[in-house]
């Protein structure tokens, strides 16, 4: 059994999952709310609730699945990407757990994490896959082989998917997470009504600057009223036009590389419009879409353990 | 009672284990390596987890991030050892290790951390009070070494003498409880510079 511990952004997380790839446990307590009101994470604010937060979700974890600590076989954390501040949280918790039972570590890189919540029961995704991994911090698109590597192809140039929507949401009044609230209001709303245009840069890579910045003109010209009587339509067109940049470059990068099946990863993998606008990939189950450690432990089920006690002065990386 | 002690609240990290009074290993490096610390104390005095009865943990203030360390390793470790968890104030052992002294830790933004009345505050340098012939100890001291100086204040030689060494932190350790009920004392709201996640 593993004990994973998710600590990068802004969930708290801590899951128990078996060498096989079962779930035992998935505790996520989020702090989204808590940002909310800043519109966007707060690093400091962030560290200070991952300390507060994390002995309670290893507990929950235990608890939820009825195992104890001395059944642990290794202990997996995120070391990076991430905040460094509130990833040492959870490396510090996770070495000093390991280490009071000898226990090996397996430092997980989060983006692994990511593509390994495809790895997990019941329906566990078989590599080779082309992987689009789309979230708050990351708008990634990573060719896998097999379940230890994968090779970036390309990323974004500016801001990530999740943050075009939240800087999209905040442009339009609405809350944050803005995916969830653009998401919601777009059903009401026409894609075409409004031509927000994506860069095209060369490759594999994307920009959504640009689209941002489009949507800021419209909203500026249109004027607060026009704006307040045309805000489904407009949310349904800038998430148009997100969702289209993300599958056109997908699916180039899939023929790019021969792969025959594309997977969906990381928080944006949950909008409505992105799983239609596919016509043959899979998804991570919702559950496990946004941070979450039960990805993270899958992760380590394909990741070298560091034994005791080379591990003692690991650190994070940023 | 078998103490296993540690602080991490400034850049250098103290580790101690003390038995009764008697410090049966002390070690010190940095907040990222503290482990390895306590792993090699533990070693050392032929120690084994198990007799461990009590950890105890310096709360700062100091270093944000360097707290935390300290804090979460100390919370896991209780909760993996089901012993209990003592918090210590870093100034009240940083003053326990220079009798008469004024301890004075580095708070970053040119200010610093000294206990005002029994009290742990955050206060520019300029506004320390400084006692002619009075001794200063601790990074901020060493820090701000002229400016105490010039007023009359005496810093001490950088040495041991400026850390908050862990076996004080054993020896101060009144009440081993619940780990989550250890908190870190950071004096400073949070700043709000924010960042997408
Ligand atoms: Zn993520």
């Amino acid at each position: 059994m593993i004990l994973g511990i998710e600590t990068s952004c802004d969930e708290t997380a801590a899951a128990l999952v078996t060498n096989d790839g079962r779930v035992l446990a998935n505790v996520v307590s989020s702090q989204a709310k808590l940002h909310a009101r800043y519109g966007g994470v707060v690093p400091e604010v962030a560290s200070r609730h991952h300390l507060e937060l994390l002995l309670p979700a290893v507990r929950q974890a235990f608890d939820d699945s009825g195992t104890r600590l001395d059944q642990v076989e290794r202990v997996a954390v995120t070391q990076g990407p991430g905040l460094v501040g509130a990833l040492l949280i959870g490396v510090s918790a996770a070495k000093a757990l390991a280490w009071a039972r000898r226990l090996p570590l397996v430092p997980v890189n989060h983006l692994h994490g990511h593509v390994a919540s495809l790895y997990l029961e019941p329906d566990p995704v078989e590599p080779p896959f082309l992987c689009l991994l789309a979230s708050g911090g990351h708008t990634l698109l990573l060719d896998v082989r097999d379940r230890r590597t994968l090779e970036v192809l390309g990323t974004t140039l500016d801001d990530a998917a999740g943050e075009a929507f939240d800087k999209g949401a905040r442009l339009l009044g609405l809350g944050y997470p803005g995916g969830v609230e653009i998401d919601r209001l777009a059903s009401d709303g026409d894609p075409e009504a409004f031509s927000f245009p994506v860069a095209r840069v060369p490759g594999l890579d994307f920009s959504f600057s640009g689209l941002k910045t489009a949507l800021l003109y419209t909203v500026r010209d249109l004027g607060p009223e026009e704006t307040e009587g045309l805000r489904a339509d407009l949310a349904a067109s800038y998430q148009h036009a997100i969702v289209r940049a993300l599958v056109e470059r997908a699916e180039a990068a899939a023929q790019a590389t021969g792969a025959e099946r594309i997977a969906v990863v990381g928080g944006v993998a949950s909008n409505s419009e992105l799983r239609r606008s596919f016509s043959n990939a899979v998804f991570a189950p919702p559950a496990l879409c946004t941070d979450n450690a039960a990805m993270i432990a899958s992760a380590a089920r394909f990741i070298e353990p560091i034994p005791y006690p080379q591990y003692l002065a690991l650190d994070a990386f940023a | 009672m078998l103490i296993l002690a540690f602080d991490t609240a400034t850049d250098v990290a103290t580790s101690a284990l003390v038995w009764d009074g008697e410090v049966l290993g002390e070690q010190s490096s940095r907040p990222i390596s503290v482990l390895q610390d306590l792993d090699a104390i533990l070693r050392r005095g032929g120690v084994r987890d198990t007799q461990v009865e009590g950890i105890a943990v310096g709360i700062g203030p100091g270093s944000f991030t360097g707290l935390r360390m300290g804090v979460a390793t100390a919370r896991a470790l209780a909760f993996a050892w089901n012993v209990g968890l003592a918090g210590v104030p870093t100034l009240e052992a940083l003053g326990a290790g220079a009798p008469g002294a004024v301890p004075v830790i580095d708070a970053r933004r040119r200010e610093v951390f000294v206990q005002l009345d029994g009290h742990p505050v955050v206060l520019s340098p300029a506004d320390l009070s400084v006692v002619p012939g009075r001794l200063y100890v601790g990074d901020g001291a060493l820090l701000y070494r002229e400016q105490i100086e010039a007023r009359g204040g005496a810093v001490p030689p950088d040495g041991d003498v400026h850390l908050a060494r862990a076996r004080f932190h054993a020896q101060l350790a009144e009440t081993f409880g619940p780990p989550d009920l250890v908190e870190p004392m950071y004096l400073r709201v949070p700043d709000v510079d924010r960042v997408s996640p």
